[in-house]
């Protein structure tokens, strides 16, 4: 399913320019054609009317010319030259009767006295004229013939012609005796050129005298039948004003008509045949032409859109797929890129170079994302490494800090104790002699002075312990790991340990009864510290549980080390391991610290846990020992 | 009566330790170096010689190792403030110290450790 397709400006821009290179040549080359063919059109309407003009010039001179000729062959026969009245009457009657348009006829004699006047309508004797002063009389007479003295019978135009009558075989030859005159109707004209010129065509013919614009005839007898019609001057003064006997073209008239006319003069006679057309009409097929034409071009331009869109189409599809495939290569989409076929021309070569450009950077691309993520791993190994590393460094720190500080203390100790045990035994020295001195001296010992005596000693103890525990605790001994069983390793040092009365032992061993690595005189004295701390906190009575349990997979063992006393809150429980920190009266704070640096020793670890009110509980873990470890020795 | 010579650089201690034991019966001198130890050892021989390990100008072991040279008899117990380690008791036996205390220590029992030593010594 293709997508809508929408048009980029390249597809509208070579659209343009397909049009004005195919419509621009072919506008001019129209127009050309147009202005060509109309005004060949133009031509040939006009030389056509040229043509009717002049056939029917020919076509009016001879129908004149045949009346003429009547006329001329009458008078030309000896019988009727002899000038006989009643010869000639018959004569006459018989031209009335054959040529219904001869009006009338008359012959006069030489002077010009009317002899015989015969006609149609006339009656039977009509009244002689004298025709001595006429023009067609002297015309006649002088050159032989005679036509014009145009007038009309009512609304009928009507032509005089009239002829010498001569003699021909009476000498002198030439010498007429008289003149035949007729006169003849002119209305054969107009229907010739009704039928020529049909009113369909909005053309319109006419014959006129040239000199008084006298219409002879038209081709609409409504124009010519009236009394006084003539054809107007303005048009008669352009055809008049012409010099050659034919011719025509456009008249712009000052009423506003534009016509088309074309003219040719009647042989030998001053009329004129005068053909015209209103300019639309005569250029009737120009125009249709010519809209034709634009008809054709339009659909010609239209057809040339359709074809540049598509050829416009077919061009800018492969370059718009590419421009859409860039956008997406662009961010990085390698897949899903719209498919494209390479051609064999330019568009071709570039989106073949497009999809080698998109092969290697989809491979770039890959290369680097694998780098990449190597690169972040490797990274993240390093951060691995490097906090791993850290927290070694830090722990290193901490135990190294924490030796120091040890064996700080531990030098403070020792001169410390040193110091203090010299006077402690100076005292001590001193109150024995005192106690045996009074002791020799019989009945002489106070009973209080005994009681303070044992006072100083108990103190003296007292303060001799402390010195032990902190010289005990900050001694840098060498650890002495030796393998026990460790459940009759406890149950010996449980049996020799001093519970007082009202103290209960929950003992209960795993019979799995592990083999450990330990220096029994330390871990003796840490497990020895947990159990006296549970009695010092159940002055009244109490439990103390000494358990142990080997783990699930079997590599350490647990020793538990619990009693019933009050418990301890967890702010508590998390400083009660630090050296010299003590909830006692009197004490060290070092019970519990040497608890865990013995646990430390052993790579073990030591923990409590603790609820207020129902008691606490210290866990030593400690490593099972390994099967083949030297030194091994049974329990 | 067994002589006892006494060697500390605290006055109070190797007095009222001598005062204590001449109550316990033993004739006491004392010393307050190494050197006027030694001298002393020298002029009374005494039978029983009780040092601090630590004099101001020499150690306890090497007093002991000068007077065990001087006699095989002499009972020559350290005295000592401190811990000793392992190696330092052992430097001190092989050198021919008979017996350790640590301060402060149990006169009775001391006493009676000195007579024990006396009476084994003269038995042999």
């Amino acid at each position: 399913m293709a997508p809508p397709v929408r048009r980029g400006k390249l597809a509208y821009k070579m659209l343009g320019w397909f049009l004005l290179i195919s419509l621009a040549p072919m506008g001019v080359v129209g127009y050309h054609l147009v202005g060509i063919s109309q005004s060949s059109l133009r031509k040939a309407t006009l030389s056509m009317q040229k043509t009717l003009a002049a056939g029917f010039a020919d076509t009016a001179y001879k129908y004149v010319t045949t009346y003429r000729n009547v006329l001329a062959e009458t008078a030309g026969i000896e019988e009727f030259a002899a000038m006989n009245p009643a010869r000639q009457q018959q004569y006459l009657d018989r031209i009335l009767q054959v040529h219904l348009a001869i009006l009338e006829l008359s012959v006069c004699n030489a002077q010009g006295a009317e002899q015989l006047h015969r006609g149609r309508l006339l009656g039977a004797a009509p009244p002689l004229r004298n025709f001595e002063n006429e023009e067609f009389f002297i015309a006649a007479l002088r050159r032989g013939q005679y036509i014009g003295k145009l007038e009309r019978q009512g609304i009928y135009p009507t032509a005089t012609i009239a002829v010498a009558v001569t003699d021909q075989k009476a000498p002198p030859p030439g010498k007429p005796a008289g003149v035949l005159m007729a006169r003849v109707s002119l209305n054969g004209l107009t229907s010739m050129l009704g039928m020529e010129f049909p009113a369909t065509g909005k053309s319109a013919a006419a014959v006129v005298d040239k000199r008084d614009g006298f219409l002879i005839a038209h081709s609409d007898p409504k124009e010519v039948f009236k009394s006084d019609a003539r054809l107007s001057d303005e048009e008669l003064k352009i055809i008049t004003t012409q010099t050659a006997s034919e011719g025509g073209g456009e008249m712009f008239l000052s009423d506003g008509r534009r016509l088309v006319g074309a003219y040719a003069d009647v042989h030998d006679l001053d009329w004129v045949v005068y053909v015209k057309q209103p300019m639309e009409y005569a250029y009737q097929g120009a125009a249709e032409m010519k809209k034709q034409i634009f008809e054709y071009l339009l659909l010609v331009v239209v057809f040339i859109i359709m074809l540049s869109l598509a050829a416009a189409n077919y061009i800018a599809q492969p370059i718009r797929l590419l421009r859409v495939a860039a956008a997406k290569l662009g961010r990085g989409q390698f897949e899903d890129i719209p498919e494209m076929i390479p051609t064999n021309d330019e568009i071709g070569e570039l989106t073949q170079a497009f999809l080698d450009m998109r092969e290697n950077l989809k491979e770039k691309t890959g290369d680097l994302l694998q780098a990449q993520q190597e690169l972040e791993k490797l990274n993240r190994e390093l951060n691995k490494r490097v906090e791993a590393r850290t927290r070694e460094l830090k722990a290193a720190q901490d135990e190294l800090i924490n030796k120091e500080r040890l064996a700080a203390i531990g030098q403070m100790a020792s001169v410390v104790g040193h110091e203090i045990r010299n006077p402690l035994a100076v005292i001590n020295n001193s109150i024995y002699f005192i106690k045996t001195k009074l002791g020799i001296a019989p009945g002489g010992t106070d009973a209080k002075i005994e009681k303070h005596i044992k006072i100083i000693e108990s103190e003296i103890r007292q303060a001799n312990g402390i010195i032990n525990e902190i010289l005990t605790y900050s001694r840098t001994r060498e650890l002495k790991p030796e393998r026990v069983l460790l459940n009759a390793w406890i149950e010996e040092l449980l049996s020799v340990y001093p519970f007082p009365p009202h103290i209960v032992l929950d003992k209960s061993l795993d019979p799995a009864n592990p083999p450990v690595d330990i220096d029994t005189t330390e871990m003796q004295q840490a497990i020895r510290n947990l159990i006296n701390n549970g009695i010092e906190v159940m002055p009244e009575r109490g439990r103390v549980s000494v358990h142990t349990r080997l783990s699930d997979d079997r590599g350490r063992v647990a020793i538990f080390v619990g009693d019933t006393g009050p418990g301890m809150p967890p702010d508590v429980q998390e400083k009660i391991f630090a050296p010299f920190y003590t909830t006692k009266a009197r004490g060290t704070g070092l019970g519990l610290a040497v608890v865990r640096k013995v646990a430390d020793r052993h790579r073990g670890a030591v923990d409590v846990d603790s609820v207020v009110g129902q008691g606490t509980v210290f866990r030593i873990t400690l490593p099972v020992a390994q099967a083949a470890a030297p030194g091994a020795r049974p329990a | 009566m067994a002589r006892l010579l006494i060697i500390d650089d605290d006055a109070h201690l190797r007095e009222s330790l001598a005062e204590v034991l001449e109550l316990e019966g033993f004739e006491c001198c004392q010393a307050g170096t190494a050197h006027s130890g030694i001298e002393a050892a020298k002029k009374v021989d005494p039978d029983v010689v009780i040092m601090d390990i630590q004099l101001p100008d020499s150690s306890g072991f090497q007093i002991c190792q000068t007077l065990r040279k001087r006699s095989r008899r002499t009972i020559l117990i350290m005295m000592t403030g401190r811990f000793l380690s392992s190696e330092e008791k052992k430097q001190g036996f092989e050198l021919g110290a008979d017996e350790y205390i640590t301060k402060p220590f149990d006169l009775a029992e001391l006493s009676i450790r000195i007579k024990q030593l006396l009476s084994r010594r003269t038995a042999d």
